[in-house]
């Protein structure tokens, strides 16, 4: 369809780029999942699914309540949708045979780049445009010219942090397992498998802890 | 909703460029300065990182003898330092492997 508009993949036989297949893998698994789960759901006999799930969306909440304030809970949506599809992104990789798709760098950006939409669009939605881009003044006016380049950059380095560190984390952990693949085919690979769970796990945590920080700074109300 | 979803989808394609891609060259004497440069940067990159790594853990566990019931929040904040303090070695491993190919 897209031959309409003059545009072809680079290698015929492949068309769709590793990653973008894993994406779609993890989508369809996050999809599956829940409708598992919302098929399993009952009030007064809880099985298995709906306890894990019930301790990962308290897990949420209560984070996001302790970062943003009493309103945290409005904007669980987002961080479970970000933290369920990093987490399970991320252990993807593990599994023989598939990449994971937050090893390529696209994927993380992805991900930054919209949770920085969205806390500005919170932002926005919070204080009007007007009140939350007064916020990069800072505390007095008179500091205005030094405080909004400083913000900016803040600001700036905030989609860029999180891509890096997501996507190196990810990226690095694989390239040393394939190392110590190379050298000792065995049991070492086994610890640094073990080591990139672990960090994976952790990564996604981290991601959505901190989109939840910067919500909580783009919609906090000074008392 | 709608509208919502259109200011969402118009600020990603906003952002969206295009990656540009340098030229490697040889140099003459075959004294490659980038992987010196590289392999130095690395190690003092880590190196900090390690000793920083080693205060914050040193200072949490300190906090967590002297007042176990604040283990929880404590923990919190060891594990947020951290992250932030090994993100800035994987910056310089990452502007690393972009110039070492």
């Amino acid at each position: 369809m897209l031959g309409l508009f003059n545009v072809h993949a680079a290698n015929a036989a492949r068309p769709w780029a590793n990653f973008v297949t894993m994406q779609i893998v993890v989508a369809l698994i996050l999809v599956v999942l829940f409708a598992v789960l919302r098929s399993r759901l009952s009030p007064d006999r809880p099985g298995k699914a709906q306890h894990i799930f019930e301790l990962i969306y308290n897990f949420l909440r209560g984070t996001s309540e302790e970062q943003i304030g009493h309103h945290g809970s409005r904007y669980v949506a987002f961080f479970g949708t970000i933290f369920l599809f990093i987490l399970f992104a991320n252990l993807l990789g593990i599994i023989p045979g598939f990449e994971s798709p937050t090893m390529f760098p696209y994927v993380p950006a992805g991900c930054a780049l919209a949770a920085f939409a969205y806390y500005n669009v919170m932002g926005v939605k919070e204080h009007g445009v007007g009140k939350y881009l007064a916020h990069f003044v800072g505390p007095m006016p008179l500091l205005a010219p030094l405080m909004i380049p400083i913000e900016l950059i803040s600001h700036m380095a905030r989609p860029l942090s999180l891509t890096i560190r997501l996507f190196a984390n990810m990226y690095a952990g694989e390239q040393v397992t394939l190392v110590f693949l190379g050298l000792v085919p065995l049991v070492v690979p086994v610890a640094f498998m073990g080591l990139h769970v672990f960090v994976s796990i952790l990564q996604a945590y981290i991601f959505t802890l901190l989109t939840m920080i910067y919500v909580g700074a783009a919609v906090a109300h000074e008392h | 909703m709608s509208t919502k979803l259109t200011l969402l989808m118009l600020v990603l394609f906003v952002f969206a460029s295009p990656i540009f891609a340098q030229a490697q060259t040889t140099p003459a004497n075959n004294l490659h300065w980038v992987a010196v440069t590289a392999g130095f940067s690395m190690a003092i990159a880590s190196g900090l990182c390690g000793l920083a790594q080693a205060r914050a853990v040193a200072a949490a566990a300190e906090g967590m003898a002297r007042n176990p019931s604040a283990s929880a929040a404590i923990r919190f904040a060891l594990l947020l330092g951290l992250v932030l303090i090994e993100s800035l070695v994987l910056y310089t491993l990452v502007s690393m492997l972009l110039k070492v190919v």
